[in-house]
């Protein structure tokens, strides 16, 4: 019978020695599981506090850069004309004489052939750069003419 | 003490020292999960103090936003500048 109660002792003394020793142990545990959680709980309240100021000011930067943005194409406007107005302006490109063939102009006749005589128009300009080629085409045309009336007269005498 | 009360005792002594055992078993369990809390308990602090180093720089942000309020500022000053440049030009 004593070895009965003595096993029952330590079978109590067992049970509540483990318990006292493992609810220490989880109790340290769950202490220092607080402790870090208090820790993070003060991250977490200085993050929110952090992240805060990111929505009204990224809110003003968007706003203001979008007003900046917009200016720039009209400042870049007014800089052109600045520019524009104050480079001296170049030159006009001479334009290139008339390409004219090798060979000289090629005489005309029609003028002569309808008996139009330049030296009568209001047109006519003896100094011009086409006096030349008028004063031949008269000339040849009055030829024409005579030799025309030559052989009109030799033809009523035969 | 008859035999019967002696085997009831025995009994009950082998039952204690079974639940001796559950608990013990049943509180290594305990303590196996509160260490694996523990752990994610550092993961957790680890990566918000990693975030609070990132959010630390957010001061900066109202400071930007002032500086681009004198962006806009200095802007204004030019247009006003390059109008009135452009008004003589152009006369």
């Amino acid at each position: 019978m004593t070895v009965l109660v003595v096993l029952t002792v330590i079978v109590i003394a067992a049970l509540i020695a483990g318990l006292a020793v493992y609810l220490y142990w989880a109790g340290t545990l769950l202490d220092r599981i607080g402790a870090k959680l208090e820790g993070a709980a003060e991250l977490v309240r200085g993050i929110v506090s952090d992240a805060e100021l990111i929505g009204p000011g990224v809110e003003h930067i968007n706003e203001t850069g979008g007003v900046v943005a917009g200016a720039l194409p009209l400042l870049y406007g007014m800089a052109e004309g600045i520019v524009a107005g104050v480079t001296p302006a170049a030159p006009r490109p001479e334009v290139p004489e008339v390409a004219r063939p090798a060979s000289g102009t090629r005489r005309s006749r029609l003028l002569a052939s309808v008996g139009y005589r330049p030296e009568l128009s209001r047109t006519y300009a003896p100094d011009s750069r086409n006096s030349m080629i008028t004063k031949v085409t008269h000339r040849i045309s009055a030829r024409t003419i005579r030799d025309h009336g030559t052989r009109a007269a030799r033809a009523d005498r035969s | 003490m008859n035999p019967t009360e002696h085997t009831l005792w025995v009994s009950v002594i082998i039952v204690g020292f079974v639940v001796v055992v559950a608990v013990a078993a049943l509180l290594s369990l305990l303590i196996y999960l509160i260490k694996r809390i523990d752990g994610r308990v550092d993961t957790i602090g680890a990566t918000l103090t990693a975030a609070k180093a990132n959010t630390a720089e957010t001061v900066l942000i109202p400071q930007v936003a002032t500086g681009v309020d004198a962006v806009l500022a200095e802007g204004l000053q030019h247009h006003l500048f390059l109008g009135r440049v452009l008004g003589k030009v152009k006369s």
